[in-house]
């Protein structure tokens, strides 16, 4: 006998009795549409979270001092020296031996204002910035260069602006590349004049909503750092605990890692009290996925237990079903049907049962997570910085989940049929025959 | 002489073997029946007749002796074998006519077939042509209880005949049926006989019934006390009728 012909048989007495079938199968579909619902949301929020993630920068390293004792308490601020900390210069040290390495610190310090070339005031947002800063800002160059190293330590009156700022400082269509700017920082009152040396992209996620009116909206103006400095009135080296570093994306992001941890373990080799830590915004990402992973399948597997319960009842159905049937038994091995023909029909009809109900399960759990994504996106809508930062959330059902359920129904089936089918198996065909 | 269907020597059934109510329900029987002879196994309830039934169709094994059926000998088979033998060599018509209920005429005249691994083409040309033998195959999307007692004995000889066995084993076939309609049926066995030379064990307690044979065999008390080699036929004359009442 084909499987084929099994198939059919299987379906055909599960058809029998389509409401019997239909509440045995409720704990197959309850489960494998919990686990398949957690599965899509986890699956949806780690796509999210990436997404959101990368818009921010997914090329920054970032490199701390930390103390070599493993005592928590033994806190760095009562025994360190300027030495232990890590200076600009040396990053410029650093980004002369390594060209990929950028610096991508930002340092805001507040509004400046200033007049279009009509007149009109504006606002805008003055921001020291190294020669990665954009990195972090998740914008790049559209026109012109950004701010160089050279810029930083010569402390030259360059600027990059983005693009909506052009379109309100430059009222009509002219090249802003090499064009002047005077503004007045609100820090300390006095007027500076800029180079622009740059148009970059702006990042609505970073750098704030648009205002409904464009001419509104404070835009960010990147100057040299030490510059900035000078406004905020700071001198001298400039020493921090850590810094936020970038590099080429075109070049290997494991090896500007391994060369800035080479670089700062010989600059603190002979550091007795203090030493670096250099992580990745790619190592954050792959502890928020594993973290995501395993709450995802914890509660997976949390709810994947009514799939035990929904296997228990189904085993409870098929030994009702082969005591109801077992003149059925009897007959059929008067026919000729072997121990394994009976028990592969009954383990089938098990197995069919448990794969429908799986099935059942799989759309409504998919049903589930679409009507998440709908409800998400709504409510996303109805505020509007979670709809910058958000964008529009698609739902990812998770094909791994969705194969894995679909077998793992499957297995129940012929997990918990066993028994009855082999109960149906050995049974004597002479008392089958004569039961009633 | 015809060659030897079944053989059997010195077969015994016991019960509770070892137990202190064992039982010996056959004691030790000899009996051999010829290719395309027609037998009746009469005995009052308890004498053994169905253990012998049993024994006869391969569903169980006899405690001792031997048993050739068809020059294999069945008492050494075991359950996958036995199956087989069931299969191929026995078919079985029931008091209860025994169909399965939630599949049609067709499908259960297949079943044999299905387990004999008949591909479905074949399966279903078979199977239409033994409904025509029995005059059913104008019901044969039917389901049992859409059928008379007769015509679902009907059915029932028209399976047993799927594989096209050495015996057709009917126990008590028309004893859930009026005698009109048992008539009918035994017109058929009648016409598998003469026609198609079918060797045919039938089981009943009814003398009436048995004397339409060609050979009567008593069970009394798990031993053959009479074995009448009779030749005289019943009354066969009457031809299965299109007409046939429902008993239901």
């Amino acid at each position: 006998m084909n499987l084929f012909e099994n198939l059919k048989m299987s379906l055909s007495s599960i058809l029998s009795n389509k409401l019997r079938s239909l509440l045995t199968m409720i704990g197959i579909i309850i489960g494998i549409c919990a686990v398949i619902t957690i599965t899509t949301l986890g699956t949806t929020l780690r796509s999210t979270i990436t997404t959101t993630l990368n818009s921010l920068g997914s090329n920054l390293i970032g490199v701390f001092v930390t103390t070599r004792s493993e005592s928590y308490y033994d806190t760095i601020d009562t025994v360190y020296t300027a030495d232990d900390l890590i200076s600009y210069s040396t990053l410029e040290e650093l980004t002369q031996e390594y060209p990929e390495l950028r610096v991508a610190a930002e340092n805001p310090i507040g509004n400046a204002s200033l007049k279009n070339s009509l007149g009109k005031d504006l606002r805008i947002n003055l921001v020291g910035a190294y020669n990665g800063t954009l990195d972090q800002n998740g914008v790049r160059i559209l026109a012109g260069r950004m701010i160089s190293m050279d810029d930083v330590s010569q402390k030259k009156h360059t600027c990059v602006v983005s693009n909506i700022f052009v379109r309100q400082y430059f009222k009509n269509d002219e090249d802003p590349i090499g064009q002047k700017i005077e503004l007045i920082a609100e820090k300390n009152g006095l007027s500076y004049e800029f180079t622009i040396v740059g148009v970059s992209t702006y990042n609505s996620m970073i750098n704030g909503a648009l205002s409904s009116n464009e001419d509104d909206t404070v835009t960010p103006v990147y100057i040299p750092n030490s510059i900035a400095r000078e406004i905020n009135n700071e001198y001298g080296e400039q020493y921090e605990f850590g810094w936020v570093l970038s590099y080429d994306p075109k070049t290997d992001g494991k090896l500007a890692k391994q060369h800035i941890k080479d670089f700062f373990n010989e600059k603190y080799s002979t550091n007795k009290n203090f030493m670096t830590i250099v992580q990745s915004n790619q190592d954050t990402m792959k502890i928020i996925d594993v973290v995501i992973n395993i709450i995802t399948i914890f509660v997976a597997v949390i709810a994947s237990i009514s799939l035990i319960v929904g296997g228990v009842g189904v085993m409870n159905i098929m030994l009702v079903s082969v005591t109801e049937r077992t003149r059925e038994i009897g007959i059929r091995k008067a026919l000729g049907a072997k121990k394994t023909t009976i028990r592969i029909q009954f383990v089938t009809e098990a197995m069919i049962m448990c794969l429908i109900g799986g099935l059942i399960g799989l759309a409504l759990g998919l049903f589930n997570g679409f009507l998440a994504g709908v409800i998400a996106n709504f409510v996303i809508n109805q505020i509007p910085t979670a709809k910058q930062v958000l964008g529009t959330i698609t739902m990812v059902p998770s094909i791994p989940a969705i194969i894995i359920s679909i077998i793992f129904s499957m297995l129940t089936g012929v997990f918990f049929g066993y028994y009855p089918a082999s109960k149906a198996a050995k049974m004597n065909p002479i008392d089958a025959l004569r039961y009633d | 002489m015809a060659r030897k269907l079944i053989m059997m020597r010195n077969i015994i059934k016991r019960y509770y073997i070892g137990q202190p109510n064992e039982l010996q329900i056959l004691n030790g029987i000899d009996l051999d029946i010829h290719e395309g002879e027609f037998v009746a196994i009469v005995g009052a309830s308890g004498s053994g007749k169905s253990t012998l039934m049993n024994m006869i169709g391969a569903l169980d094994r006899p405690t001792e002796g031997t048993y050739f059926l068809n020059d294999t000998d069945v008492s050494r088979l075991n359950d996958k074998q036995l199956s087989a033998i069931r299969n191929k060599e026995i078919g079985f018509v029931f008091q209860t006519f025994n169909l399965i209920p939630r599949i049609n005429a067709l499908k259960n005249v297949e079943l044999p077939l299905l387990y004999a691994g008949v591909k479905k083409k074949e399966r279903q040309e078979r199977a239409m042509e033994l409904l025509k033998l029995v005059n059913m195959d104008d019901r044969y999307t039917h389901k049992p209880n859409e059928l008379s007692g007769g015509q679902k004995q009907r059915v029932a000889i028209a399976r047993a005949m799927a594989n096209n066995p050495s015996i057709i084993l009917a126990d008590e076939p028309t004893g859930a049926l009026d005698s009109k309609t048992g008539h009918l049926v035994m017109d058929i066995f009648h016409k598998l006989h003469d026609e198609e030379g079918k060797t045919i064990v039938l089981i009943t307690h009814s003398p009436e019934l048995a004397a339409e044979t060609e050979r009567i065999i008593t069970i009394s008390d798990g031993s053959i006390i009479s074995d009448t080699g009779k030749t005289t036929k019943g009354t066969s004359e009457s031809a299965v009728s299109e007409t046939e009442v429902s008993t239901e």
